[in-house]
């Protein structure tokens, strides 16, 4: 079974007559490992809004908050996948064709409940095809994901013919324009997250699969069917993450978020979920996505070049690596 | 512990070399790509001008995505810039940047690409990709004629969710409409979209299945490279007079295109006028700011380059500029 420590409870660990007085008068002040992904994010902000005007203004803080929001769902489905010991790299494409199926369904009927429905439909169907594949055809996830990526994001761009689809419901734009509606389905996609993997029979199958597949297995666990149940989670949260950017941009879109999907996976990963699986938690990723929302923002605000964005961006990234091996070393 | 510091203080060393701001209004410059050569040289010029009209550009590039570009205009909007020039990814999801800059109260134009028609208010400067494209096409049919024989025709399509491309695959078949059945037969249609990859394979393609294509105009000029790497892998990359020369045309203007029209394998190309748009582009947001109503579109006529009026033309071709 998997130990406390991988799943993300600290152990008292470490023996105390090796340390020095300052490490254990550093321990005191040590923050709960659950929020340290939220502290750090909270340090920065406080960083960038000493030195950056405008940053702390309510404006920016929505600003934010818009952009850090389906980030978020996209990186909790990436950690569904990434416990089990898998990864998604299809999600972007399961956004794009998940919007346009959406848009379709709108602009055909006018019903913004059709739409969400064959939005999350769609996201469903494909978390279902990867996941069966890797999980009963024993294919390796990153091959199965870049495949489906590739051959989804193909048939976005060609069954629309490259042309965005206008003429959404308003109601369903409503989702993108007020901030509490998308604020309100990352709450309870994140409350559903982390009841279903601390307090549910198959977040523990998950968490016991992706410490140790095999051992999982001779347990008796259905190791198939959890890792088939979290690239499904995985394509409803893309699904659910391509309802609030389809809302926003008032638009479906062939390619939405196809430039995302580093961030996603950065965002876990930085959070705490670590890339060899059997480790996550919901506030973890919701740290890690704010993270990056609040570096991307401030660096915007600051006026750094295109060029010096991008090289923060890698340097966090390269950082988090770190971070996750040091972690796989140390726990 | 040690990354996390990490994290937190490489963000924080890139502060320390923030660009300084000059104290001047602002308008924040956001562009969907710096990918190619017209970019960035339309993003100079928009400098340019912007300085020449006192005030400082700002920049941000959203790298090919729409939502990204949506929290950059919303960035600029919060940093109460002055004016927002926008360079959209494509006319439909551009209108909520624009919406949002019209409930701000911040004027906005557009650079190169129009929006869609919509409530939201902006000025948009774009080149007459239609007839500057036909234009350009009619004088390669005229090219065609002087040999005497029926050409096979190949067009290279942009991104048919950009106006732009639209506009130039239209002013394509209008030209050969108008020239008639007799000269150019058009017999492959590649689509790119905006990519060189795509656009070699579509050519190299189309080179195998119809290896009698001697006429072949492209969309933009940045796919150059794509086409000519696929002409030379067919043996059939010659100068104009040499035997087997395909009659090659484009638009924009580059300095790929500029090269090739000296060295005799390009015959013509339609030249953009980043400099009009550009001047154009600014202008729009002084005179929104002074109570002023600029047009809702602004067309840059451009004009047609080719090796009869290159030596004339040169120094108004964006592209023979950034060569020298």
């Amino acid at each position: 079974m998997t130990s406390p420590h991988r799943c993300g409870v600290r152990t008292s660990g470490s023996d105390p007559v090796s340390e020095s007085t300052a490490a254990i008068s550093l321990k005191r002040f040590r923050v709960p490992e659950n929020l340290r992904g939220l502290a750090a994010c909270a340090v920065l902000f406080a960083i960038m809004a000493a030195t950056t005007e405008g940053m702390a203004s309510v404006e920016n803080l929505r600003s934010i908050g818009t952009a850090a929001i389906p980030l978020f769902l996209l990186a909790l489905g990436q950690m569904a996948v990434i416990i089990s010991g898998g990864i998604d790299l299809s999600v972007t494409a399961t956004m794009a064709l998940s919007s346009i199926t959406g848009a379709v369904v709108m602009r055909e009927t006018g019903s913004t409940a059709a739409g969400v429905t064959a939005m999350l439909t769609v996201g469903a169907a494909i978390g279902l095809i990867n996941g069966a594949a890797v999980a009963w055809l024993r294919l390796p996830p990153f091959m199965v994901t870049l495949t489906t990526q590739m051959f989804l994001s193909g048939l976005a761009v060609w069954a629309v013919q490259s042309k965005n689809i206008g003429g959404i419901s308003p109601g369903f734009v409503r989702i993108g324009k007020e901030v509490g509606i998308a604020a309100g389905i990352a709450v309870v996609c994140g409350l559903l997250g982390h009841v279903l993997l601390r307090k549910s029979v198959w977040g523990r199958q998950l968490f016991a699969t992706g410490f140790n597949a095999e051992a999982a297995r001779f347990s008796g666990l259905p190791v198939p069917w959890v890792r088939v149940r979290s690239y499904i989670a995985g394509g409803l949260l893309a699904a659910a993450a391509a309802v609030i950017l389809t809302a926003r941009l008032e638009t479906g879109s062939p390619v939405l978020g196809q430039r995302m999907l580093l961030d996603v996976i950065g965002a876990a990963v930085l959070g705490g979920v670590s890339l060899h699986g059997g480790r996550g938690h919901v506030l973890w990723v919701l740290g890690g996505a704010l993270f990056f929302s609040v570096l991307d923002n401030a660096l915007n605000l600051r006026g750094l070049s295109h060029f010096k964005i991008m090289m923060a961006k890698g340097g966090v990234l390269l950082a988090a690596a770190a971070l996750d091996a040091w972690r796989s070393k140390t726990s | 512990m040690k990354p996390f510091l990490f994290c937190l203080l490489f963000p924080f060393l890139l502060t320390a070399c923030k660009d300084s701001g000059s104290g001047k209004p602002k308008i924040g410059v956001a562009f969907e790509t710096l990918q190619t050569e017209f970019w960035v040289a339309g993003f100079d010029a928009i400098k340019k001008e912007c300085a020449a009209a006192g005030y400082e550009a700002v920049e941000s590039v959203a790298d090919g995505d729409a939502n990204r570009q949506l929290e950059q205009v919303q960035n600029l909007i919060t940093r109460k810039v002055d004016g927002i020039i926008l360079v959209p990814k494509d006319a439909q999801t551009c209108l909520p940047m624009i919406k949002a800059a019209n409930d701000a109260g911040i004027p906005i134009s557009l650079f190169n690409r129009p929006a869609a028609q919509s409530e939201a208010k902006s000025v948009a400067v774009v080149a007459d990709n239609f007839s500057l494209t036909k234009e350009t096409v009619l004088y390669m049919i005229g090219e065609a004629k002087k040999t005497g024989q029926k050409h096979k025709a190949m067009v290279i399509m942009g991104d048919l969710g950009d106006m732009n491309a639209i506009g130039r695959r239209d002013g394509f078949e209008a030209a050969v409409k108008e020239a008639g059945a007799g000269v150019v037969e058009v017999v492959s249609r590649v689509p790119s979209e905006w990519n060189q990859e795509k656009a070699q394979a579509g050519v190299t393609n189309a080179l195998q299945a119809n290896a009698d294509i001697s006429f072949i105009f492209t969309s933009s000029d940045f796919l150059l490279p794509s086409i000519v790497s696929a002409l030379k892998a067919a043996g059939k990359y010659h100068k104009a007079g040499e035997p087997g020369h395909v009659i090659l045309g484009g638009f924009d203007g580059d300095a790929t295109a500029w090269s090739m029209l000296k060295d005799g394998y390009l015959d013509a190309t339609g030249v953009q006028d980043v400099y009009f748009e550009a001047k154009q582009c600014v202008q729009a947001i002084v005179d929104l700011k002074a109570g002023k109503t600029p047009p809702a579109l602004i067309i840059d006529a451009g004009f047609v380059i080719h090796r009869g009026n290159m030596n004339d033309k040169s120094a108004q071709m964006w592209g023979a500029n950034i060569r020298k």
